[in-house]
């Protein structure tokens, strides 16, 4: 299998109406990006967090991924949009092909329900280096997560 | 009357970036170009003059940026040159200074 394409998860349409997610810089839900390689086969059906096919551990990179920063959900417009800070793997030695966003503090009992899958295009590497994801501009044409 | 309300991704078009090194942390120069990224961003679809301006006050920004970047990273070398000298290990030290 391999990576086809960005998906927001079905999932996460569904929880966002069941308040499952908390984007708020200030109490907002922890959510983590975890990297794999490009055996992983996510689709938009992808409903949670797993460790098949995650890159192993280096550097600053464990099993799960990092954490990242939230920007506070704002609107422009009749957009209403939310984003996250880019975020770097240190003295890491990693091939990805792509990513998965999750949320691990989620309300109600879902446990690591899926929010974005993420394909990079093409395997990224670092070698005893740096492995940095670059998030878009947090606007309402560009931010990760936008409702229109 | 319909109220819509949409929640995509491109699919196709990769909506994050990724930028890696090898042997090496990013330098400041790499660093104040992904900064200036984020603080000036100007649409292509944007008037001429407005994008003309809005580049060269990004060239601006990437330039302020850059200096106290290298800035920040001699201060913590002084830092770290002053822990490792408080903790008996000069050499070490000086290795950090001379980096």
């Amino acid at each position: 299998m391999a990576f086809t394409g960005n998906y927001m998860a079905t999932s996460f349409k569904q929880q966002i109406l069941e308040a499952v997610h908390d984007f708020r810089l200030t109490g907002g839900d922890t959510f983590k990006l975890a990297l794999y390689t490009n055996s992983a086969s996510f689709t938009a059906a992808t409903t949670a967090y797993t460790t098949s096919d995650e890159v192993s551990a280096s550097g600053s990179y464990s099993a799960g991924g990092g954490t990242l920063t939230r920007i506070d959900p704002t609107t422009s417009g009749t957009t209403a949009f939310t984003d996250f800070a880019d975020l770097t793997f240190t003295s890491a030695t990693i091939t990805a092909r792509g990513a998965l966003i999750y949320n691990s503090t989620p309300t109600h009992t879902y446990t690591n329900p899926a929010v974005v899958v993420l394909d990079f295009g093409s395997d990224k590497t670092s070698t005893a280096g740096d492995f940095t994801i670059v998030f878009p501009v947090a606007d309402a044409s560009n931010a990760l997560i936008r409702i229109a | 009357m319909m109220v819509g309300a949409t929640l995509e991704l491109s699919r196709d078009v990769p909506v994050v970036g990724v930028k890696t090194t090898s042997g090496r942390g990013f330098t400041p120069e790499e660093l104040a170009e992904l900064c200036s990224d984020k603080i000036v961003f100007v649409a292509d679809t944007a008037p001429q003059e407005i994008r003309d301006q809005a580049r060269a006050f990004k060239v601006q920004v990437q330039k302020v940026v850059q200096l106290y970047l290298q800035q920040a990273v001699r201060s913590d070398r002084t830092t770290v040159y002053n822990a490792l000298t408080e903790a008996g290990h000069p050499q070490l030290a000086e290795l950090i200074r001379r980096l």
